[in-house]
Formats: C-alpha cells, sequence, structure tokens
C-alpha cells in the first residue's frame, strides 16, 4: 500500500462504525467451505499480509511465501528469503539483491555473447532490471538445481538501456516492488517465449560493464516458471486459501501445493476446467458483455472490471475503486477456451473506502471486497479475491492430468 | 477496439501524413501533444509499421504494429495533434516515445501510485495514464483531458 493510502486510512479513521455488523465483522465469502489444508513435502505455506515493509509500504491482498536459494551445488551457502510474492500471472522467480547476502554470491549467467545476460522484466507498473544469475533454490520439499533466476536491482548492473527504462518507472527497491521478490508460477513456461528467436526491447540483455545490446535467449537460459524445474510435482501448483470475512482480515494463511495428480494431496477431483488462451486469458460475461481479454491472477490484488451501476470511490487515490453504498453480489460467467462455463458464479463488491478507512481494520491486509475499474473495456480480472475460499489449480502448458490438459485454470 | 474496415481506410490522411513528415524531416519529438507528424517519428524509431490509418470523423486514428507483436494506436484530432495512445499485446511499448514529453510525468507520478504489479492509474489535470495487464498480455492508454475532442467517447480509447 502506498503511504498516500495510509495517510488517507488515518485520516478516514474518524469515520467510525456504527456497529460490529457495519464493519463487516461477519458474512461467509464465496464458494462452498474449502477442505483442510493439505500437507506433505510438496507443499509450502503461503500468507497474506502486510508485506516485508509493514510499517511504511503495506500491501494489500498480496500473497507471499519463502524460498531458499543457494550457491549453485553448495548445500551450506543458503539463505531463506521471505515475503516472495506468489504471482499465477507470470513466470520465473525474482530476488530483490538487496535482500541477498553478499556471501550468497549467486554467479551471473552469461547471453550467446559471452558477456553477462540482464533482463528487463516488464510489469504493467514498470520494469524491474537485474541480471540473471544461476541458484539452487529449495520451496518447501522441492528442489530446482541450478537454475536461471533474477536479481532485481543489483549494483553491479545500473546503467538501464533505453528501451528498457522507456516502459515505466523502475521497480528495483523492496518499496517499489512491495515483496523481497516474486515467484511467478501461471500456467506456461516461458517468460518470454518470442525472445527465443526474436530480440524483443525491453526485455533480454547482454551487457558488458558500459553497455548493454538487446539479444535472443534459448528456453534454457530465460527466467522460466520454477515449477517446470522440479524434479517433480512439475506439472503445476494448487493454491487453497480459506474464507475470508466480508470486512477484511489481519493475515490470511493458506497453502500452495505443487504438482497436480502426483500425490494423494493434489489428486484432481471433480471441478470446473478453464482452459486458458496463449495469452494466459479466459474469457468472462459480465453484465451482458463478452469481456475477451480475462484472467484469474493471485497477483493482483483487486477485482477489475468496468460496471457503470457501480459508484467510484471520491477519496483521493481510490478513485479507481467502486464505493457502493451496500455490499453487493453480482454474478459473472467464466468460460475456458475449451468451451467449459462456471455455473452460478458471483463474487461481492464492498465500499472500498469503508474497508481502508475503518479503524478497527488498520492492520487488516486482506480485502475479499475490494473491487475497481478496468482501463481495457475487454477483460476482467479476477484477483486474489477469487482465491480466498477456494482451492485454485494451475496446470501448466502440456501438463496432462486427470482434469484435461493444461493450460488450464481449475477449481 | 479499432477494428477498421477497408471502407474505413484513409490513405489520403496517411498520405498528408508522410507528406507532412517529408516536409518537417526535423520533426524528431514524439507522439503524445505533438503534431500528427511525430506518428511517423514514432513508426521510425520503433522499427514499426502502419498497420492501418481510419477517420472516425472527429478524430484520426493510426494503428502502429510493433515487431513485438504489441499494437499501439495513436489518436489524432482535427487540430492535428496527438491527444491520446492505446496499447494491447504480448510487450510494453515504448512509453518514453509513445508518451514524449509527459513521460517524465509519468514515471514520477508512478511511484506515488504502486498498488499492485498488473494494475497503474494516474490522475494528473494534464495527464491520464491507465493500464493493466501481466506477462504475455498487456493493455493501456493515455491521454490528454484537456485536448479531447468535443463529445469523444473514452471508450473509443482502446
Amino acid at each position: 500500500m502506498p503511504a498516500s493510502m495510509r495517510a488517507l486510512r488515518a485520516g478516514l479513521g474518524l469515520i467510525l462504525c456504527l456497529s460490529a455488523l457495519s464493519c463487516g465483522g461477519g458474512g461467509a465469502n464465496l464458494g462452498p467451505p474449502a477442505p483442510p489444508s493439505p500437507t506433505g513435502n510438496n507443499v509450502v505455506s503461503v500468507i497474506v499480509d502486510a508485506g516485508p515493509l509493514p510499517t511504511t509500504n503495506a500491501t494489500v491482498n498480496t500473497l507471499y511465501t519463502s524460498v531458499t536459494v543457494c550457491f549453485p551445488g553448495n548445500a551450506t551457502n543458503c539463505q531463506t528469503i521471505d515475503h516472495i510474492e506468489v504471482d499465477t500471472g507470470s513466470y520465473g522467480l525474482r530476488i530483490l539483491a538487496p535482500v541477498m547476502n553478499a556471501t550468497l554470491n549467486l554467479p551471473v549467467q552469461l547471453a550467446s555473447s559471452g558477456n553477462s545476460l540482464v533482463q528487463c522484466t516488464q510489469f504493467v507498473i514498470g520494469y524491474s532490471w537485474g541480471p540473471v544469475v544461476a541458484a539452487d533454490v529449495k520451496i518447501g520439499g522441492e528442489t530446482a538445481s541450478s537454475v536461471p533466476i533474477q536479481a532485481i536491482g543489483d549494483p553491479r548492473f545500473t546503467t538501464v538501456p533505453a528501451d528498457c527504462s522507456g516502459t515505466g518507472t523502475a521497480q528495483d527497491t523492496v518499496a517499489s516492488f512491495g515483496a523481497n521478490g516474486i515467484l511467478g508460477v501461471g500456467p506456461f513456461a516461458l517468460d518470454c517465449p518470442t525472445c527465443e528467436t526474436q530480440v524483443i526491447p525491453g526485455t533480454y540483455y547482454s551487457c558488458t560493464s558500459t553497455t548493454c545490446t538487446g539479444t535472443t535467449v534459448p528456453a534454457a537460459s530465460q527466467v522460466a516458471n520454477l515449477v517446470t524445474k522440479f524434479a517433480k510435482d512439475n506439472n503445476g501448483t494448487i493454491i487453497q486459501l480459506p474464507s475470508v470475512a466480508n470486512a477484511g482480515a489481519t493475515t490470511v494463511t493458506g497453502t500452495l501445493t505443487f504438482g497436480i495428480d502426483t500425490q494423494t494431496n493434489n489428486a484432481s477431483g471433480t471441478q470446473t476446467v478453464l482452459t486458458v488462451d496463449g495469452n494466459a486469458e479466459l474469457i468472462m460475461m459480465f453484465n451482458g458483455a463478452t469481456l475477451s481479454q480475462s484472467f484469474i491472477d493471485s497477483g493482483s490484488n483487486g477485482i477489475y472490471v468496468n460496471d457503470s451501476a457501480l459508484v467510484a470511490c471520491t477519496a483521493m487515490n481510490l478513485t479507481e475503486f467502486y464505493c457502493p453504498a451496500n455490499t453487493l453480489t453480482l454474478p459473472v460467467t467464466i468460460q475456458g477456451q475449451n468451451g467449459v462455463m462456471t455455473n452460478n458464479l458471483t463474487f461481492l463488491v464492498g465500499n472500498a473506502q469503508t474497508m481502508l478507512s475503518n479503524p478497527a481494520a488498520a492492520n487488516f491486509s486482506a480485502f475479499p471486497l475490494l473491487a475497481g475499474t478496468n482501463p481495457n473495456a475487454q477483460s476482467f480480472d479476477f484477483g486474489l479475491a477469487f482465491f480466498y475460499s477456494r482451492r485454485v489449480a494451475t496446470a501448466i502448458e502440456g501438463a496432462v492430468t486427470s482434469a484435461g490438459t493444461g493450460p488450464y485454470v481449475a477449481f | 477496439m479499432l477494428i477498421p474496415r477497408s471502407d474505413d481506410l484513409k490513405l489520403g490522411a496517411l498520405c498528408s501524413l508522410i507528406f507532412i513528415a517529408a516536409l518537417n524531416p526535423g520533426i524528431a519529438r514524439a507522439a503524445l501533444g505533438e503534431p500528427e507528424a511525430s506518428v511517423q517519428t514514432d513508426v521510425a524509431r520503433l522499427q514499426a509499421s502502419i498497420k492501418a490509418s481510419a477517420d472516425r470523423g472527429s478524430f484520426r486514428v493510426h494503428e502502429i504494429q510493433l515487431p513485438s507483436g504489441t499494437l499501439l494506436r495513436e489518436f489524432v484530432s482535427l487540430d492535428g495533434n496527438v491527444f491520446a495512445v492505446a496499447w494491447n499485446g504480448p510487450y510494453m511499448p515504448n512509453l518514453r516515445q509513445a508518451l514524449g514529453r509527459y513521460f517524465d510525468n509519468y514515471v514520477a507520478a508512478a511511484k506515488l501510485n504502486h498498488q499492485d504489479h498488473k494494475h497503474l492509474q494516474i490522475n494528473q489535470p494534464d495527464l491520464v495514464v491507465q493500464a493493466r495487464g501481466h506477462m504475455r498480455a498487456f493493455s493501456g492508454r493515455a491521454y490528454l483531458p484537456t485536448a479531447l475532442p468535443s463529445g469523444f467517447n473514452l471508450g473509443d480509447l482502446q
């Protein structure tokens, strides 16, 4: 959360809740009760909390886990890093260089030119610049050996090419990034498939100490989805989170399970299986419109869709969020590329200003009813709120499970 | 979304635009807030090509195909200036080029408005930027609210 929003919270703290109920203390969330949390060596704990900098840069609806990175082949030179964002909307592990111990000294990987391979990772809000380094990565009981990850904000590489910095604002500090790193576990293997054969401006670069040149990168050298690099349980993930009260919660803990149908704790069962397109997107039907550029994304902190019937908030810095007078239950239908459609799916929209200014919620970081506008009229972005009270499986492209063949999202 | 039909295409607009560019070889400024000829500057600098140009009555749209696969659309008002740009595709466009002199405002504002990695909303008196997306699918738009043609529907800005 930006400082401005915290200031907003403080400023609006005088608006008192009239009753516990109006504060939204009760209230069920979407969907049926979640099954018991799985356990096993392929399961790791995840948490929604205020992030790595809770007092200065508190985040909302952001899911984190911990990873252990080691110098390749050296099981004693390791570091466990918390507050790694779990993101089904990207691919690969990226860690802010400043949070890594100097003794870790992960080796920089080389481009085909023989120079250092450095990546410009594009996010909507800006770019993250830093070298591709090799590491042995352990998450729970899973290990990926000598895999490419990105070290964002590495002080050895400070000259950012113009066509990288031209994509936006630098996201190279824990404060600006909102996490110590990000674990991209979306339904594909590569973060830049085109880069295998074509130099794409603002992606991968071959760098000397003074200059960088755009470069192609073979798949094996890309910062790929780490799950595909595991020795086992490598065909997808399952995120399971409990229900969250309508008003929100201070923290929410759940599980990230690796693999689908690879162990007894990650069996498919019966669920809705929605195949995603080549851009990891789905079709969502809302208010009579068919929104073809829609997606389910643990890395989005709200539910973002246009609805002219919903009132926008008036508070500064909240104008893109909705502030309806009463909590609304709205229907949406999600359709996969395989033609499968959801049945009777609804979501809740609450008053963002009330949620975020509720003094009893000053330490809340999970807000299942937080929703806002979407600048793309063809898009419905169903963020982390979708995962509350659900077990959401993400099958990676080519994965063959008892429920279908990836890439798909199932719940 | 702009889906130009062949009878919408106004090659004349494109030709006059190239003509203007030819007359003004010194123009090297980027698009937003700049004359229509800057569209050609963008095309050259981004190593792109104009895929289509359409006359929508109160404004014109030039659709630029970037080599990355992303489409960049530049909206020109009847006074001949670019009042908006929009993008959609697998990679972000070079916004320093597309936003021109407004890019620095954009970068400064973005730092104040961080919410998550997937959304951006900047509301300034002279610049609005809205973007969303994820790896493999980015879209967004930037416009000059004081320069919108009269009666312009923001829904056309895709």
